[in-house]
């Protein structure tokens, strides 16, 4: 089902999806590319910001899924903040390697049910074809929250999933050995971050 | 690990069997992985999702790849972006484009594309004529974009299963179905059949050489970010690989064309949250 934009716009508040998705790859990529800013002000910048437009708490709990249920509260809480902080890691080296160039444009905007928003776009590239992007966008009290990215066919929410239930499969199903390589993880990351070519 | 183009020059059929032999022998050797009990719904659910019984098997297979990448492939493709400028290796990834096209015209007809068919077949006159035997992809800037396809994607149209995962040797990333289908490719390539038939085996030996190089190169960066933020560099690479692949299937359209496989299936994660949120 393709519905014209304006049709969201006024179901959820002054947001349009279009130009939340835009609006969300410009922000991040003028943090990431602002000239005169420390690294640790920029990375506090990025953490600030994806936080609030992505809705990691839910991807959290939907990539754990069946062992979050067995998990302890403390468990959980911990997940959810080794979680976030391997996504800023992540996602805040991905950004940068576009340099400010990001060619990005929204292409289309469907919805799925009566609360989920998909968002496609895609990233022109220097005589590639370009990435295909799809934005999945939940509609929250306080307006939209990524759930899901999906690039070039593949979930990142569903890849999480897969790995990191293949993880706690091979330390005997225990939560504590995903947390303990999530942990050994964060901190490889956090000491050598990736080259800037 | 890396995951080259089908499309191979004429192997003796005795050496594929040679080789699928010893693989069945690794297999048997290796062991599988051991199913959960049938009364554990979910981990049997999980089990089905990830389709990878010979997981003993494959992760062997992997760490063989990954130290083939680490010490050759890895450097070959390394040692071509530091040599060959980066117009040097478009003209070259362009002229492979160009070589793939009756194969991938080939497959858009047997999936009854005939849009994509007639793309792939004005692209494949422009470039050989205006682009200059391929040099230069002028079709792309005029508006008709190329596009991948392959007889594994052919073979799933026709609803061939994909059979469980399985990490091929030095190729990466497979399954039955997609092996069978770069193995008829290898076959079938007219231009390697062209240049065989000539007794000029090198061309195609060196053409499969490039494309390998080029296929790397082209993944330097993102399997570099791949692994370095992965937790399991082994399940993350599964599962994009499997998503992709049916994504690639159903040439980006949601569509529901072959039977949904493995995690594709499911209900996307978008809908299952938004169940427990509410």
């Amino acid at each position: 089902m393709v519905l014209a934009p304006g049709l969201f716009a006024a179901t959820a508040g002054e947001q349009d999806p279009r130009a939340f998705v835009t609006q969300l790859a410009a922000k991040v990529m003028e943090t990431m590319t602002i000239k005169g800013v420390g690294d640790s002000e920029r990375a506090a910048r990025f953490r600030a910001q994806f936080t609030a437009d992505v809705d990691l708490p839910d991807i959290g709990r939907f990539v754990l899924g069946r062992y979050w249920r067995g998990a302890t509260p403390e468990q959980q809480q911990e997940f959810l903040k080794a979680f976030e902080d391997i996504m800023v890691l992540t996602w805040s080296s991905r950004f940068k390697d576009y340099g400010g160039d990001l060619r990005h444009a929204v292409t289309n905007v469907t919805a799925d049910g009566e609360r989920v928003v998909v968002v496609e776009s895609k990233v022109d590239r220097e005589r590639q074809q370009p990435i295909q992007l799809q934005w999945r966008l939940k509609q929250t009290d306080g307006g939209f929250k990524v759930v899901d990215l999906v690039v070039e066919g593949s979930s990142m929410a569903i890849t999480y999933r897969s790995e990191y239930a293949s993880v706690i499969q091979s330390n005997g199903g225990k939560v504590d050995g995903l947390l303990a390589a999530m942990h050994s993880k964060i901190n490889e990351l956090q000491a050598a971050p990736p080259q800037t070519n | 690990m890396t995951a080259i183009r089908a499309s191979r020059p004429a192997v003796s059929r005795p050496t594929v069997a040679r080789i699928a032999g010893s693989l069945v022998a690794l297999a048997l050797l290796a062991g599988c992985a051991t199913p959960p009990p049938a009364d554990d719904k979910e981990a049997v659910a999980e089990w089905e999702q990830v389709n990878d019984p010979l997981e003993p098997m494959n992760r062997a297979v992997f760490d063989f790849n990954q130290a083939a990448d680490k010490y050759a492939i890895k450097p070959a493709a390394e040692g071509y972006r530091a040599v060959v400028p980066k117009f040097g290796r478009d003209r070259i990834h362009d002229v492979l484009s160009n070589l793939n096209s009756p194969l991938i015209f080939a497959n858009d007809v047997l999936q009854g594309e005939v849009d994509r068919a007639m793309q792939t077949l004005f692209r494949a006159f422009m470039n050989s004529s205006v682009g200059i035997l391929g040099f230069i992809d002028v079709a792309t800037p005029a508006g008709i974009p190329g596009h991948e396809e392959d007889f594994g994607q052919t073979l799933a149209v026709w609803g061939v299963g994909e059979g469980p995962y399985l990490m091929l040797p030095i190729f990466g990333p497979s399954n039955p179905r997609d092996a069978v289908g770069m193995a008829a490719e290898w076959f079938a390539d007219p231009f390697d059949m062209y240049v065989g038939h000539m007794g000029y085996e090198w061309i195609s030996w060196t053409r499969a050489g490039m494309s390998g190089l080029d296929k790397r190169e082209s993944l330097i960066d993102s399997l570099d970010e791949i692994q370095r933020t992965s937790l399991d560099f082994y399940a993350s690479l599964r599962s994009l690989y499997r998503q992709h692949r049916s994504s690639e299937i159903k040439n980006g359209r949601g569509g529901a064309k072959v039977p949904p496989t493995g995690l594709i299936g499911q209900a996307g994660p978008a809908d299952q949250i938004s169940q427990k949120a509410q």
